[in-house]
């Protein structure tokens, strides 16, 4: 007795619900069980989640099917204008649980929303909808931290924390290996060969300026080479393109020798200017090159077309030849014409190889488990899609999407 | 002043046709030994040896006092009378007296000390200590321009120093003249004194940059013996020891030898001249690697030093441990290795305190054998370790030439190799030898095959051979004068071959197998599979061999490339053929009681030890 008087009371105010002059068809679906909207948790206030239960005559293996697709309408005030916003179709997690869900973005924060939801029968025919009640307006409200972000946090805490890390394990005492870097150890080599045979050392930090990060990087090579032709007692020559790099360079060469406990040997007329035109500066490099045949001719910086002409022409005379550049288009021409290259993130690991300082050498090797995850996420992610594609299972699919939407678009 | 053409001692030059007898001595620091080779039956034996306390010190201060009482003693074993009664060698040999050819190598008062200097040390002054090496010196220090010293260190230092001779190196030629008048302005005002008093000017041998000649002649005094040699970096990419070894050889003689007590005398009595005993190891070594067209390491092991010499494809390298030996240096070696890498090769319970009272004792009673089985088992395993570390030295100092230019392509991107890599390949190692009181006296042979595996760790298919009473220096002076007979003796008498090692390269869970046989000789036929972490002996008598098919595992080399089967002619010997599963680099468990399990297992398997009376 009681049951019947709450379906009576039910169908009264779905009834009430129905819009004026609009009647409901005999073959029509039956409504969706219920809907719900709730406000987005972890997000800036611009989306709300609307549940949808989906409807007694919607089975998923019934031919037709009871209910085509759900229509959801919405609006700003109860009893107001609904506007069709959105039309879905069950699938099979909605039939597992019992529900549809769908996410409405972009929305106005802390302004109402109310959802009227109809089932759509595969004629067209529309059931009586069921709505959000008045006291149930949902509002979108702004949470201090965005969930959305969840994955960009864990990524980052990882790196900066093996960053922090590694840098007290290296202040403690803990040695980090870290593989040989040919180019670098052979500076030694270089320079040797070059206080033998009675020659100079020729050190080219690139034709572009101080604000280029592969001319720092050069001149932190530099230094080392310096510093090793100055407890050898060998000759070296730094001739540049730009001014400021030349004042850089005499300064680094300077405290190189001061550092090797000579700094009577620093002659500041080794560190010159020659012309800011990049093929002045090469035809300049060439010509001292056939002339002065130095025994080791060292190249960090970046370059451009000069690169091949002043590798060969280092290669001509004779010369241990050490290249280092982040130029994807220059590597080539400097491994096939140099004995030694220093290649992109090599050529910026030089710092912290080079000077074994614990903090260099710790976030160097933090960097490296960056890489790696970066490493690791590209080689999943492309097997992830290709087995998606190649199969028609649903794992493939949801990893693939997790991974794109969730994880890769956190940031 | 010399040049390079200036001649040793002159020795009276021989007949070989008639050789038919020749005396060897070696005259180390505390015994002379004396070996007769004779002719028989057309070929060269060695026959009799004899030893003597060497006489170089004082009371007798003489050294042929020891050289006279050794070939007595072989005269007496042979029945041959080698000493006339004026207390000379008897020459030319008749049916019952005398001998044909008289040589001696001596190594007495320390052998030859010498100091090096060069440029750049990994470069010229590598190249110099490699020539005094090769010429069997003992290098005291090197002196270089990036030795990290300051110039008045460096005067002290050679100050300090009393070596027989300096070699100065440093330049190519048309180099760096600045850097090598620079070394000699360091060497000329220390005025190094030599060891054997001051009766004669201090050798110093210049092999560097031809254009520094005459700014080295100008900066030293009469107070040095200059002679000028050849240089030994001529270029960056080429190295010339020959004649600077020779120089050391001659002025060995001519200042080293003519001033030790007697030594004037000996040399007067050989018809070759007197060569340091390791550079007549290295010799000997030498000619048979080029002879046999393969690939050789040499190891003596002694009480205070360990030498190690190579040769791969042809080019020679020897290195001196100056504090790897097993009795004045053990202390040393087990600081080196660390106690627990040592016990790692003792079979039985010992704890680290018991073993450094062991250490101790045997450091403080140097001359004192094992007289347990422990005691024969610890010092086997110091032994391994101290081996282990002398190849390591080994392995850093027989490198490739430095500061040589590079030719590269586009598939060198990310195997950039740099210069001075080892050219000691233990793959393409062939013939392993070992001498020394610890490998030479150990009771069972098996015993010095498994400390040769263990320490020197060859990979692929490596013959095993020991010296068998220490005549690789009698016979590498002997190959001077006479190679053929040093050969025939090298061959027949001299090596004592164990047999033959085959170990893959690489590594694999244990059980699983790491590679399968199949050997086929006159007495043996035998198929089977070796796990990995096993070791398994074949007996295959000395003289024999067999063919040996080896079919390693997909992740195991054994010479031909991972996985892939190689057939080769195997030799036998007194331990036979060694089938090697436990990988390269050869890993021991970490923890104690499986690594204990495990050299117990290998221990049994090649009948090392009864290891049951330790129980």
């Amino acid at each position: 007795m009681v049951e019947r008087r709450l379906g009576i009371l039910l169908t009264a105010v779905v009834l009430t619900g129905l819009p004026a002059g609009k009647l409901v068809a005999a073959d029509a679906p039956r409504p969706p069980s219920h809907v719900r909207a709730e406000d987005r948790g972890w997000d800036g206030g611009d989306a709300v989640d609307v549940i949808v239960g989906i409807s007694p005559d919607d089975k998923p293996d019934t031919d037709p099917p009871g209910v085509a697709h759900y229509v959801v309408r919405w609006s700003g005030e109860y009893g107001g204008v609904y506007e069709h916003a959105e039309t879905v179709v069950a699938d099979k997690n909605a039939y597992r649980s019992g529900e549809v869900r769908l996410t409405f973005e972009q929305l106005e924060l802390g302004e109402p929303y109310f959802f009227r939801v109809r089932a759509v029968g595969p004629d067209g025919s529309e059931s009586l909808h069921v709505e959000t009640a008045r006291e149930a307006a949902v509002r979108p409200v702004a949470q201090a931290f965005s969930g959305r972000r969840a994955w960009l946090v864990l990524i980052t805490l990882i790196i900066c924390g093996s960053v922090v890390y590694f840098i007290l394990m290296a202040r403690r005492g803990k040695p980090l290996q870290i593989r040989k870097i040919a180019g670098l150890e052979a500076v030694d080599e270089a320079v040797g060969r070059a206080t033998e045979m009675g020659r100079p050392c020729l050190f080219v930090p690139g034709i572009l300026d101080m604000n280029e990060i592969q001319t720092i990087a050069g001149l932190t090579v530099l230094s080392r080479v310096a510093q090793v032709a100055a407890e050898y007692g060998a000759h070296i020559e730094v001739p540049t393109s730009k001014s400021l790099v030349m004042t850089t360079a005499s300064e680094t060469v300077e405290s190189a020798f001061l550092a090797a406990g000579r700094p009577e040997s620093f002659n500041e007329d080794d560190v010159y200017y020659v012309t800011d035109e990049q093929f002045g500066y090469v035809a300049y490099l060439s010509g001292m090159m056939v002339r002065e045949k130095p025994a080791a001719c060292f190249y960090m910086g970046a370059f451009f077309a000069e690169s091949l002409i002043l590798a060969e022409t280092g290669n001509s005379i004779g010369a241990i030849q050490v290249a280092g550049t982040a130029m994807p288009s220059q590597l080539p021409f400097f491994v096939a014409a140099c004995d030694y290259t220093l290649i992109g993130e090599e050529f910026f690991a030089a710092s912290a190889y080079l000077s074994g300082d614990p903090d260099q050498l710790g976030s160097l090797k933090g960097q490296d488990v960056g890489k790696v995850i970066v490493a690791v996420l590209v080689i999943v992610g492309c097997l992830l899609d290709t087995l998606n594609s190649m199969t028609s299972i649903e794992f493939f699919e949801t990893a693939t999407t997790f991974l794109r939407d969730t994880i890769l678009k956190s940031g | 002043m010399a040049d390079s053409s200036s001649t040793p001692a002159v020795h009276t030059p021989v007949d070989l046709d008639r050789i038919n007898v020749i005396l060897a001595t070696d005259c180390g620091s505390t015994t002379t030994k004396a070996i007769l080779i004779e002719k028989v039956d057309g070929e060269y034996r060695q026959t009799f040896r004899g030893e003597a306390p060497t006489t170089v010190e004082e009371p007798a201060a003489d050294v042929t006092m020891g050289v006279v009482n050794s070939v007595t003693e072989v005269g007496e074993l042979a029945g041959r009378r080698l000493i006339d009664d004026d207390g000379q060698v008897i020459r030319p040999a008749t049916e019952t007296e005398g001998c044909d050819l008289y040589i001696s190598t001596s190594s007495a008062g320390g052998g030859l000390q010498m100091m090096v200097a060069g440029v750049v040390r990994e470069m010229t002054a590598a190249s110099a200590k490699r020539a005094a090496l090769g010429a069997g010196a003992i290098v005291m220090d090197t002196i270089a321009t990036n030795d990290k010293r300051l110039p008045h260190e460096q005067i002290q230092r050679i100050r300090e120093l009393r070596p027989d001779m300096i070699l100065i190196s440093g330049g190519t030629d048309g180099g760096t003249t600045t850097h090598v008048v620079q070394i000699a302005e360091l060497v000329a005002p220390a005025k190094p004194q030599p060891r054997f008093g001051g009766e004669y000017r201090m050798p110093v041998i210049f092999a560097g940059n031809v254009d520094a000649r005459e700014p080295i002649e100008a900066t030293f005094d009469e107070s040095v013996e200059l002679s000028l040699v050849d240089n030994l970096r001529p270029t960056m990419e080429r190295e010339n020891l020959g004649p600077a070894r020779d120089m050391i050889h001659d002025l060995f003689l001519e200042h080293v030898m003519a001033h030790a007590p007697g030594y004037d005398k000996l040399m007067s009595w050989t018809n070759a001249p007197i060569m340091p005993t390791p550079g007549a190891v290295g010799n000997i070594l030498q000619q048979i690697a080029t002879q046999r067209n393969v690939n050789a390491v040499g190891v003596d092991i002694g009480g205070a030093t360990t030498d190690v010499f190579s040769v791969f494809d042809g080019t020679f390298n020897r290195t001196v441990s100056a504090n790897l030996g097993m009795s004045y240096s053990i202390s040393n070696v087990c600081a080196e290795a660390t106690l627990p890498r040592i016990l790692r090769w003792v079979p039985f319970e010992m704890d680290e305190r018991e073993l450094r009272n062991r250490v101790k004792n045997k450091m403080i009673r140097p001359t004192t054998i094992p007289q347990t089985l422990e005691s024969l088992l610890f010092e086997q395993a110091v032994a391994r370790e101290a081996l282990r570390l002398a190849y390591v030295q080994h392995k850093e100092f027989a490198t490739t030439l430095k500061g040589v230019q590079q030719q590269r392509t586009i598939g060198d991107t990310f195997s950039q190799e740099i210069g001075g890599q080892t050219i000691v390949d233990n793959m393409a190692l062939d013939l392993l030898v070992a001498s020394g009181g610890v490998l030479s006296h150990a009771p069972r042979m098996q015993q010095t095959a498994a400390m040769l595996v263990d320490a020197f760790q060859p990979e692929g298919i490596t013959t095993l051979a020991k010296d068998s009473i220490f005549m690789m220096p009698h016979l590498g002076v002997l190959a001077q004068v006479h190679a053929e007979a040093a050969v025939q003796v090298f061959e027949r008498d001299c090596l004592i071959y164990l047999g033959t090692c085959v170990a893959p390269k690489g590594a694999g869970k244990p059980g699983k197998t790491c590679f399968g046989f199949q050997v086929s000789g006159t007495s043996i036929d035998t198929t089977g599979e070796i796990s990995v972490g096993e070791l398994r002996l074949l007996p295959l008598a000395d003289g024999e061999t067999a063919e040996a098919t080896i079919e390693p595992a997909r992740n195991f080399d054994i010479g031909a490339g991972a996985g892939k089967t190689v057939t080769r002619t195997v030799r036998g010997g007194t331990v036979g053929l060694l089938l090697d599963g436990r990988g390269r680099p050869l890993d021991l468990p970490e923890d104690r009681t499986a690594c204990r399990q495990a050299v117990t297992d290998w221990s049994n398997a090649l009948g090392l030890a009864d290891l049951a009376r330790l129980n």
